[in-house]
């Protein structure tokens, strides 16, 4: 036994030594040195109700969308204009057109109506003319300020080629409408119509519209023609306007009516201030405390409370209505919580009613917010009771 | 509650440093279980160097008792040594024998009685010393676990106590005196596993041994029985 004793003792002293030097604190975890991440506890409401900025950006006082910067004129360039890329293609003035909308589509709009005339008429008889009319455009255009002149320069040149085009159309015209009354007034209403009572009413802006459209080959040409027409029956145009008016509506007139205008227009989204927490468009906006008071405020001093109700003053009700963008009430305002008295109730609702009459001032741009609004009437908060 | 320390963070975590932390409970049941670990391993080694040595004993009483030796001159050697084994359960049956017939012994009955029953007593005597302290080695291996459980339980629960008082739960304050707790359970069982391992392996062993011996009574029982028979049947 004794050896025994000793050798297990010999061993255990043995493995102990061994375990103490060898086994000694084990290293520690390797944990990398990374800074705490931390973490904001955002209402849901701040979620869904975000206003147009940075989401990088710093909270700021105001919220403020992210800058955009006016993209660089590059000084080599040759040509200038809003293109991100030069191209060697000329501008295409995109703003002349702009001004003179309503001038200039008049023009195209009696050509529809030529069209089946050409089509029916032998072509090579009006092709000609554009010619000529391309030439005189120009001319006119400075001058059509006053409008007789313009008519006179057309006149002597066009003349030549004028008799020829003018009696098909006017037969055709005949034929496709089939009620004319008067039938030189019917040719004169198909050719002119509009543009030459629109020439009257707005006639400083007219020249550069003329010009402008004609780059369109084969619409030009023909539109050259029935100006040329128009000049000479300046006279007939009076008698044509009242049953202009009935042919207002005019399927082929339809691509002449439309905006061809590009769709360019409206302004970048655009702040000087630096941008501000906030998502990529606006979620929702809320009525500050301040506008809120001013609201009840307001209804307030519409409020009358029910004379005679014992008490009223500890009572509350939550009146919900709708307002339109000028703050006008739309719909009848609804109880959203009854105090569970009929007669305050229907003393709020008639509040909110009566306010409207009076005209409630409401601040502008806040349109999404006046659409459905809840008041809390609080005889003690409102009416100081 | 002011004299519970709680171990600073990244203080030693050595295994020396995490027993020296140990409150002296915890201490106690590690020191009582390491000396349960070297007396079971003494109980191990011993044991094997036992058996080993009684197999040989039994292998070569084996082969000088079938060599075809007389049997007397075989007790006459073996008389005044120590015997172990199959030499003591020859030596006591050979003893019985000769005092029967020394004193002249009428009854062949009782005489096979007597030597059976002294061949039992002198298997009994060996099993006894081969399967001494094997008991300690199950004990060892059931308790030990539980012991060290207790240390480490006893360890957590002052841990616990200090964290506490010191109101701090980070983990670098709360793992030292874990660990500490742990050690115990460690311990508990590296004593256990080569306990119960051990336990097994070596009452196998001695079972086997017994079985052996009882083998060898059995035929010496019936070689002395022929023996009787035959010294009674000329008499008759």
């Amino acid at each position: 036994m004794k050896t025994g004793l000793t050798t297990s003792v010999i061993l255990h002293t043995a493995v102990l030594a061994f375990g103490l030097f060898t086994l000694s604190a084990p290293a520690a975890l390797p944990s990398a040195n990374v800074e705490s991440v931390a973490v904001d506890i955002v209402p849901m409401e701040a979620m869904a109700q975000t206003l147009q900025g940075d989401k990088k950006a710093v909270m700021h006082e105001k919220p403020a969308p992210l800058p955009t910067q006016r993209p660089d004129i590059v000084p080599a360039s040759q040509k200038v204009g809003e293109n991100s890329v030069d191209t060697d293609k000329p501008i295409t003035p995109e703003a002349k057109p702009k001004p003179v909308d309503m001038t200039s589509a008049p023009p195209p709009a009696p050509t529809p109506k030529e069209k089946p005339s050409t089509e029916d008429v032998p072509k090579p008889q009006e092709k000609p003319k554009p010619i000529p009319a391309t030439e005189v455009a120009p001319a006119p255009a400075p001058k059509q300020e006053v409008k007789p002149e313009p008519v006179k320069q057309t006149e002597p040149k066009p003349t030549p080629a004028k008799p020829a085009p003018t009696p098909p159309p006017q037969d055709k015209t005949a034929a496709i409408d089939p009620t004319p009354e008067v039938k030189p007034d019917a040719v004169a209403e198909a050719i002119a119509k509009d543009p030459p009572t629109e020439e009257t009413q707005l006639p400083s802006s007219a020249p550069a519209p003329e010009a402008r459209p004609k780059p369109q080959p084969a619409q030009a040409e023909s539109a050259k023609a029935p100006d040329r027409k128009d000049a000479e029956k300046p006279v007939k145009e009076a008698s044509s306007k009242p049953k202009s008016d009935d042919k207002q509506f005019n399927a082929n007139e339809i691509s002449a009516l439309l905006d061809k205008q590009k769709p360019s227009g409206g302004g970048a989204k655009r702040s000087t201030q630096q941008a501000s927490l906030g998502g990529e468009k606006d979620q929702g906006q809320k009525l500050s405390k301040s506008e809120q008071g001013a609201l009840e405020d307001q209804l307030g001093h519409c409020w009358t409370l029910p004379v005679g109700l014992e008490g009223s003053e500890d009572f509350t009700v939550v009146i919900r209505f709708n307002l339109d963008a000028s703050g006008k009430l739309e719909g009848r305002p609804t109880v959203e919580k009854s105090s569970g008295n009929p007669q305050f109730d229907a003393s709020a609702v008639r509040a909110v009613q009566k306010c409207d009459v009076a005209g409630l001032q409401v601040p502008a741009g806040k349109q999404d917010i006046w659409s459905d609004v809840r008041v809390n009437f609080d005889p003690r908060a409102m009416l100081g009771l | 509650m002011e004299n519970i320390a709680l171990a600073e963070p990244g203080a030693q975590l050595s295994i020396w440093a995490l027993f020296m932390q140990a409150s002296w409970v915890v201490k106690l049941v590690m020191i009582g279980l390491l000396c349960a670990s070297v007396w079971t391993w003494a109980i191990i080694i011993d044991k094997l160097v036992a058996y080993g040595r009684m197999r040989l004993a039994l292998n070569r009483f084996e082969q000088v008792f079938w060599s075809g030796q007389s049997l007397e001159e075989l007790y006459r050697t073996l008389a005044d040594r120590k015997t172990t084994g199959m030499g003591a359960i020859f030596v006591a049956a050979m003893r019985e024998w000769k005092k029967s017939f020394e004193k002249g012994a009428k009854t062949p009955l009782g005489l096979q009685t007597r030597i059976d029953k002294a061949m039992d007593l002198a298997l009994t005597r060996e099993m006894e010393k081969l399967e001494g302290r094997l008991g300690f080695l199950a004990t060892t291996g059931s308790a030990a676990p539980f012991i060290g459980l207790f240390g480490t339980v006893i360890g957590i629960m002052t841990s616990f106590q200090a964290i506490a008082g010191s109101k701090n739960t980070s983990l670098a304050v709360v793992a030292p005196g874990i660990a500490e707790a742990l050690l115990a359970t460690a311990i508990g069982l590296l004593a256990a596993i080569p306990a119960v391992i051990a336990y097994n392996k070596l009452s196998s062993d001695a079972s086997k041994i017994a079985v052996r011996m009882e083998g060898f009574s059995d035929e010496f029982s019936a070689i002395l029985s022929r023996q009787i028979d035959e010294k009674v049947a000329p008499k008759a």
